[in-house]
């Protein structure tokens, strides 16, 4: 079976981002994990572009690695947390978590296992079920993301902001109340 | 063009997934709680980028994009609820947090 250079980029992209998503759950220094936090989501960028996603690539850098992973940092610095170094990393009950978490992951497996797995690509796209309306070719590109977020997604992306102007009113109430007046 | 099979995208989505549920559920830490939700959204961010390119529609990478904006307010709101909790008790710990309890 030979690998086309996508295959093998796609296997350096998964191997890498299943390692560093171990490693972000399992660090003890909070820090280093959200450093693997910050290998993964460049990673899952690159699976992105792959996958012929190139707007959620830029999107996942630019809000995951730039602005979110970010204000983790600075809320891990802002907090007072003596003896966190000490401490277990985990709960009394972490077997159980465990044992869910691969459950879980071992269950999708099983259930995808049955199909075709492994890398052989397929003879031809399977076209959506509604395909008597023929679709123009959608290549993933930003005119096509364009189109679609401000035609048939518009009140959704509306919307949306509003979400983020909560959120952004509900953390400075919250963040900014002081000790004395809670 | 398809890169890998859509079986190989959902199975490594199914792994990240698993990793930040084990990570959500053992974890002390309530930041590194966080984290782990941050890792599970990712899993399915990218199967729904599969979705979208097996099914050649854009709405998969929609709700993907809507997602991530929804994750940023949920930050946002997790981060200040941390902030605030830590100004009344000093610590990060999940298991300190028994203000409600006898």
């Amino acid at each position: 079976m030979t690998l086309t250079t996508a295959q093998v980029v796609f296997c350096y992209f998964a191997g890498a981002s299943v390692i560093s998503a171990l490693l972000a759950v399992t660090r003890r220094n909070p820090v280093h994990s959200m450093l693997w936090l910050l290998a993964l989501f460049l990673h899952v960028a690159g699976l992105y572009l792959l996958l012929g996603a190139e707007f959620l690539a830029v999107v996942q850098v630019i809000v995951y690695a730039g602005a979110i992973l970010v204000f983790y940092l600075f809320v891990q610095m802002l907090l007072d947390v003596p003896g966190e170094e000490q401490r277990s990393r985990y709960s009394a009950h972490w077997p159980f978590a465990a044992a869910g978490g691969l459950s879980l992951a071992g269950l999708a497996l099983l259930a995808l296992s049955d199909g075709a797995f492994w890398l052989v690509p397929e003879s031809a796209p399977p076209q959506p079920a509604h395909s008597d309306v023929r679709l123009p070719e959608y290549t993933g590109s930003l005119t096509d993301v364009g189109n679609e977020l401000f035609r048939r997604f518009a009140v959704p992306f509306e919307l949306a902001s509003l979400v983020l102007l909560a959120a952004i009113v509900g953390a400075v109430v919250l963040a900014g109340r002081r000790a004395d007046e809670s | 063009m398809i890169v890998v099979p859509m079986a190989v995208v959902l199975g490594l989505s199914a792994v990240l997934f698993g990793i930040g549920m084990f990570g959500f559920l053992a974890r002390r830490n309530i930041i590194l709680m966080l984290v782990s939700v941050e890792v599970m959204l990712n899993a399915v961010n990218l199967s729904l980028a599969g979705f979208s390119r097996q099914w050649n529609d854009p709405r998969g990478q929609m709700l993907a994009l809507f997602v991530i904006a929804v994750a940023a307010a949920e930050v946002g709101v997790g981060l200040g609820l941390i902030i605030a909790l830590n100004r009344n008790r000093s610590t990060a710990d999940v298991d300190d947090l028994t203000k409600l309890k006898w």
